[in-house]
């Protein structure tokens, strides 16, 4: 590999604290002593600990946890769903429209995404709360989740599934015992996704919510308009902890997925020399 | 079936005087009119939008038959095989699998088990999981599972790698491991789709031998699928070459080697030489062909329903011609040329013979004196001959 010169270890600088650098200032200042958001007092963690008695923010994380884990579950199941049919079910009347439609929310503005879901629970009259909220994310992250696990289902090996069959399998026990367990990485991976893209939302899930519903985001962004307090910068960088890890492990399964899945195709190759 | 209507359809090798013996002689199950047949594809239609990939196949396989459908890419023979499995319906048509209709059951209702082109081997299970996967299916007692896998397992020279996964083995393996897989459950028939293509020249000729020792030893009914004449030939008990959906024609090895119905089979299956001509003369069993202005008429036994002046060609296989510095006396077919290639394998020498007509005309032979200075070479003038019997007259 070439060494870097010191005009690309420059460009690579810039890029990077362009990025990262009010990342970190906020990393940074939630350990500060001082009350005030800008002045620096010294090293201290009693923000997190003021943090556990500030009821208001916690039952905002657990609200978010909560609809994170369950929208993300119901999105995966629709977008594995969504990805079988739109990679297994050939040409069908309508499949490019299907298509289209499954993955027209990824370029939608969320703005418009909560508006229409907005006007959709008001037109049945739902009450909004926490399951709308829970429904909303679905709706959106299960592109996400198609996606990912459409990506997968693209290099699976149809004659697999006709395998099983063909030993004695019916379509749903040769989905249960031969296609989930082998496309489960990027499942996980569709879960993560979906789940990290719920824990940060703040525009859907401000259309979308109702009174006791509050989500972190929507928290945190209604306490700033009031003044930035550390407690806040405290929050937020236990979050960027968890989407980090998060993103981190979904990259991780993916990786090596792909890597098991090379490693199949070369000893399959090897054995053919 | 009467006599002339075999002579008419894809069978009918039987108006050779050549026929060889099959080389399982005595086994011919397609010859006794009273058995009923392991499979029968009836009048069998399957189109994919405009495609018509198979058209109007019908076709008995016997009971423990090696049967190969051979052919070119796209021949249709590899539709034909997922028809049988489950995969594709026929568009008309219905296959019967000993005597009991199947065209409407679904794959996992069907006794056959398939081994596929690219193995299918369940990449998240391990040997002996793969293998008794089927049995699982079947509700099978784990015990008996574990006894059948290991019996499979310790037929294919497998039981070493019970637990490793698929992708810790090597082609050879895994190819076998597919095998297993198949006959686990000791299916009536067992179809193999391409099962040896994806290994090198040398491990495949082992590997043939081995599926005709498995196939012997199971007694089941196998049916390959392969582009690989010599495959089909070295396993096989009956061939049904393949053209463009259709069977060109349904004989054992020899009878299509030797006895080939058509120019496509016989150019299909090994080397052969065409010379087209004219029947000018049918006597006593022998037809005299011309086939060009100034040449010497071939003479050749005379094909049932051969006229005069029908257009044929005469197949000649390179072993069978004679090749001579000599004129010989009493030949009677009997060719001068020049030799413009020469092959040298070791074994045997390939020779290209250029005629006074410019065709060029392949023959062999085989090197059976230990000399380093073979006696025909390049440039030489040579005579080609050969017995009036060696000679093939097609009709098409």
């Amino acid at each position: 590999m070439r060494r870097f010169s010191w005009f690309n270890a420059t460009s690579i600088a810039l890029g990077f604290a362009f990025l990262y650098i009010p990342i970190l200032l906020l990393v940074i200042y939630s350990f500060n002593e001082s009350k005030l958001v800008t002045v620096w007092g010294g090293w201290s963690t009693k923000w997190y600990a003021s943090l556990l008695q500030n009821e208001g923010l916690l039952n905002a994380a657990w609200v978010t946890l909560r609809v994170a884990i369950l929208s993300s579950t119901l999105a995966t199941i629709l977008g594995t769903l969504a990805a079988i049919v739109l990679v297994r079910a050939g040409r069908f009347p309508g499949r490019t429209l299907f298509s289209g439609l499954i993955f027209a929310p990824l370029v939608m503005p969320e703005v418009i995404t909560g508006l229409s879901m907005l006007l959709l629970f008001v037109a049945l009259n739902m009450d909004r709360g926490f399951w709308t909220v829970v429904i909303a994310h679905a709706t959106f992250s299960m592109c996400f989740a198609a996606v990912v696990v459409q990506a997968r289902l693209y290099d699976f090996d149809k004659s697999v599934e006709e395998a099983a069959m063909d030993l004695g399998a019916t379509q749903i026990q040769t989905f249960l015992q031969v296609t989930l367990p082998i496309i489960a990485p990027s499942v996980i991976s569709a879960w993560l996704l979906s789940f990290t893209l719920s824990l940060d939302d703040l525009v859907i899930a401000s259309f979308a919510t109702g009174p006791g519903a509050t989500t972190l985001p929507m928290k945190i962004y209604s306490q700033v308009r009031l003044g930035v307090t550390p407690e806040i910068n405290a929050i937020s960088t236990i979050m960027i902890g968890l989407v980090t890890i998060g993103v981190l492990v979904a990259s991780y399964s993916t990786k090596r997925a792909s890597q098991q899945q090379e490693r199949e195709l070369k000893a399959v190759d090897a054995g053919a020399k | 079936m009467s006599e002339a209507a075999l002579s008419s359809s894809p069978t009918g090798a039987s108006r050779s005087p050549l026929r060889t013996a099959a080389p399982q002689s005595g086994f011919a199950p397609w010859k006794d009119p009273s058995k009923t047949p392991m499979v029968r594809f009836e009048n069998v239609v399957k189109r994919f939008g405009d495609f018509v990939a198979v058209k109007d196949c019908t076709l008995d396989i016997y009971e423990r038959e090696f049967f190969a459908l051979l052919g070119p890419s796209g021949c249709g023979k590899t539709t034909l095989l997922r028809m049988l499995a489950g995969f594709e319906k026929p568009t008309s048509g219905r296959i019967l699998v000993a005597g009991q209709d199947i065209t409407e059951l679904a794959p996992y209702d069907r006794p056959v088990n398939m081994m596929f082109q690219s193995y299918a081997l369940f990449p998240h299970m391990t040997v002996e999981q793969n293998i008794g996967f089927g049995l699982k299916q079947d509700g099978m007692p784990k015990d008996q599972i574990a006894q059948r896998v290991e019996e499979t397992m310790a037929m294919l020279e497998l039981s070493k790698f019970g637990k490793r996964k698929p992708h810790q083995l090597s082609g050879g393996q895994q190819q076998r491991v597919a095998l297993a897989r198949a006959i686990a459950k000791k299916p009536r028939i067992v179809l193999l789709d391409e099962p040896l293509g994806a290994l090198d020249k040398r491990l495949r000729q082992t590997a043939q031998f081995e599926l005709m020792g498995i196939q012997e030893r199971t007694g089941t009914t196998f049916i390959i699928v392969t582009h690989d004449q010599e495959e089909a030939m070295t396993v096989s008990s009956r061939i049904a070459v393949m053209d463009h959906g259709e069977f060109v024609q349904i004989a054992t090895p020899g009878d299509i080697y030797e006895a080939p119905n058509s120019r496509y089979t016989a150019n299909f299956i090994g080397d052969v030489n065409l010379f087209e001509g004219k029947v000018v003369n049918v006597a006593g069993g022998f037809a005299e062909i011309d086939w060009g202005p100034g040449l010497a008429r071939f003479k050749a036994v005379a094909p049932e329903g051969c006229a005069g002046q029908q257009q044929v060609w005469l197949a000649l296989r390179p072993e069978k011609i004679h090749i001579d510095l000599d004129k010989p006396t009493d030949a009677s077919n009997a060719l001068p040329g020049k030799v413009v290639d020469v092959g040298y394998l070791g074994s045997i020498s390939h020779y290209h013979v250029e005629l006074a007509n410019g065709q060029r005309v392949k023959a062999l032979r085989t090197n059976s004196s230990r000399t380093v200075d073979r006696p025909i070479s390049w440039e030489d003038k040579v005579w080609l001959q050969w017995p009036a019997e060696t000679g093939i007259v097609l009709a098409k």
